[in-house]
Order: C-alpha cells, then sequence, then structure tokens
C-alpha cells in the first residue's frame, strides 16, 4: 500500500508498537470495498423518501422578503414602545426635582394651648364629645314600666336587682302570725 | 364559485413563477446530491465499516447520511468542503449506533472478516490467520480510549489528512497529533501484553 502524501501518519512513521501491525490492520479496513450496488441503492431509497412539498404560497405582496412588511413591523414596535411611555409620562406629574427633600408643613399650635414641643407636625384635636343631659327617671315612670311586663314573666337579672333594692328601701312588713 | 372562494383563490394564488424555480431548484438539488452519492458513497461506507464492521450496518449508515443530507439539502450551498462534512455527518451517525448496540459483543467475527477483508492470492488457512490476527488487532483498539481510538481509526485513512481529522472530530490540529500518539504508544503496551500472554 502506498503512503499518501495527503496523509501524516504513513506506516514509516509507525514504529511504536511494531512493524506497523495495528497500522496495516486499520489501514485494511480502511480499505474495504463497497458492496455492488451501494450507489444505486441509495438512490432508490432517497427517491423514495417522500419530500415536502410546497403546494399553497404567499401572495407576492405578503412574502417575508418583501421589505415593507419588515417596515411595518419595526413601525408598530416603535408605536407599542413610545405608546407605553408616553402613558406612563402622562400619569407621573414631575413636580418633585431631584436632590429635594419634603418637608412637611409646621402646624402652628394654636395660642392658648400647649407648645408643640418642636414636633415637625402635631395632629390637629377634634372636639370632643359632649356628654348628654342626666336623664332623671320618675316614680310615674318606673310604675309605668312594671306595667307594662306581662304578669308570668320572670324578672331578668337587672329586674331582680332594681327589685331588692326598692324592698331594702321600703319598711319591713310585720311578720305573720 | 362562490365569492369567499374566489377570495381565498386569490388570497391563496399559487404564483406561477415561483413554482417554477422551485422545480428547478429542486431539480439542481437531486442533481448535487446524486453527484455527492456517485463520488462520495463508497468513502463513507469504507467509514462507517470501520467503526460498525458489519457490511449491512455501515450501508445504513451511510443511506441515513444521505438521508439526512436530503433534508437539510437547503444548506448545501454554505458548505465548504463536501467530503469533510459527510464524514462528519457519517462519523457521529456511526459512533451514535455503536454507542446503542452494546448489547454486540466488541470482539469480531473472525470468519466475518475473513469474508469481508481483501485477500488475494492467499490460501484459505492464511485467510483464516489473517483474520484471527487482524480480529487481536481490533479487539485491542476497542479497549483503546475513546478519543484515542477515533483519531487511530481516521488516521488509517489516506484521504483524510490530519487537518480534516481534527475537522471532522471537531478538536484542534495539535490534539489529533497528541492523541495519536497516546494511542500508538498505549497499542504498543497492549499489543506486548497480548504477545507475552500469548
Amino acid at each position: 500500500m502506498n503512503p499518501s502524501p495527503r496523509n501524516p501518519f504513513t506506516p514509516d512513521s509507525v514504529s511504536a508498537y511494531g512493524p506497523g501491525t495495528v497500522e496495516a490492520t486499520l489501514r485494511l479496513i480502511a480499505t474495504v470495498p463497497a458492496p455492488e450496488g451501494l450507489e444505486d441503492r441509495i438512490q432508490a431509497s432517497l427517491a423514495a423518501t417522500p419530500q415536502t412539498a410546497r403546494i399553497l404560497a404567499w401572495p407576492v405582496a405578503l412574502r417575508p422578503d418583501h421589505g415593507w412588511m419588515r417596515a411595518a413591523a419595526a413601525a408598530a414596535i416603535v408605536f407599542v414602545v413610545v405608546g407605553g411611555g408616553w402613558g406612563v409620562y402622562s400619569r407621573v406629574q414631575p413636580g418633585m426635582q431631584s436632590g429635594s427633600r419634603v418637608v412637611p408643613i409646621r402646624v402652628a399650635s394654636p395660642a392658648s394651648g400647649f407648645s408643640s414641643a418642636g414636633a415637625m407636625r402635631t395632629p390637629q384635636t377634634l372636639n370632643g364629645p359632649v356628654a348628654p343631659a342626666p336623664v332623671v327617671v320618675t316614680q310615674a315612670a318606673s310604675g309605668a314600666v312594671k306595667a307594662q311586663r306581662k304578669p308570668g314573666q320572670k324578672p331578668t337579672g337587672t329586674a331582680k336587682k332594681a327589685a331588692a333594692g326598692k324592698a331594702a328601701a321600703l319598711p319591713a312588713a310585720p311578720a305573720a302570725k | 364559485m362562490s365569492t369567499s372562494q374566489a377570495i381565498l383563490a386569490g388570497w391563496m394564488e399559487i404564483p406561477r413563477s415561483s413554482v417554477q424555480d422551485q422545480v428547478r431548484q429542486r431539480a439542481e438539488e437531486e442533481e448535487a446530491l446524486a453527484a455527492l452519492v456517485s463520488q462520495y458513497a463508497a468513502t463513507l461506507y469504507r467509514v462507517a465499516f470501520s467503526v460498525l464492521r458489519h457490511p449491512a450496518d455501515a450501508e445504513d449508515a451511510v443511506q441515513e447520511t444521505f438521508l439526512r443530507v436530503l433534508r437539510h439539502r437547503d444548506t448545501l450551498g454554505e458548505v465548504r468542503d463536501n467530503r469533510v462534512w459527510l464524514i462528519r455527518i457519517v462519523w457521529n451517525i456511526v459512533l451514535d449506533r455503536k454507542r446503542r448496540s452494546k448489547t454486540r459483543p466488541e470482539t469480531d467475527d473472525v470468519a466475518e472478516l475473513a469474508r469481508v477483508l481483501p485477500a488475494k492470492g492467499l490460501s484459505a488457512e492464511e485467510i483464516t490467520a489473517a483474520a484471527q490476527h487482524h480480529s487481536r488487532v481490533l479487539a485491542c483498539v476497542d479497549q483503546l480510549p475513546a478519543k484515542e481510538r477515533q483519531v487511530l481509526m481516521l488516521s488509517a485513512f489516506e484521504e483524510l489528512s490530519s487537518v480534516e481529522i481534527a475537522e471532522v472530530l471537531g478538536v484542534t490540529e495539535s490534539s489529533v497529533r497528541s492523541r495519536l500518539f497516546r494511542a500508538r504508544n498505549r497499542m504498543a503496551e497492549l499489543l506486548n501484553h497480548s504477545r507475552s500472554l500469548r
């Protein structure tokens, strides 16, 4: 076998493991002739393979290789980005400048009240609730309440207490003999 | 034809010029593929056989290679070197098949080797003895690490330079050389060891 000038691994350079034993075997394997009719069989298998045919096609105006579709897509992207930015900008008021500090408004303490003791902000006090005038329950009114109670109804706990207090207030009845 | 059908037909019209272009393009691709088959089928078969060492498996691998080419025939124009590209495809296919067929015994059938390997002017006994010898050598080759074994096997192909071997394996040329050096040293150890055992 003639060594090829293209291949640097010629048998002459192989001396580490004997007189090209491995090299000779591998070269023998590498020169195995192809079986007869290999090309025909491959051609036949390629011809039998179903090829994906493209029956329908895009209209000429809508083909992707036309530039206007790309331009329209770019315009749509720009529109979305600019519209979103404008939507955010129109909602956020540029009231504050960078570097400024927000200081609460100092509420002046009332002249007659306590001082604010240097507080940054004092809460506004509200007018407290006004207590209503005490209701005077007269004897006649309590009698009317008793009359409204049904005869078979048991007195509640509070009614019992009220009755016990009333009995203690009255003079003791003479014991029955 | 109703209005909607007319609109649909107008919308999905088949431009005659584009159909002709496609037909022409497909014919050109088929011609190119047929040329590739006639030019490189034998080479690819030998590459596949060097790994699989089975004629039918090697032929299947070559067929699968060209089927892959057919599937990606759009990229044929971008290929710089068709031969190296095809060898790389078939190399990956046979390595994948070899990996999958782990159940198959690693040692080669001596009778199959004697049948396949060319042996002109040898008697039947000499052919059998040669086949046994080659089978032992190939068994030692199979004991090499995968990277070194691959470089050693590809280096046996005279039509492949070290640069092309590096391209097929996806490594640098220097690593091809270093792997080949290690593979040779390792093969020497293995052969000496097997010789001492006999």
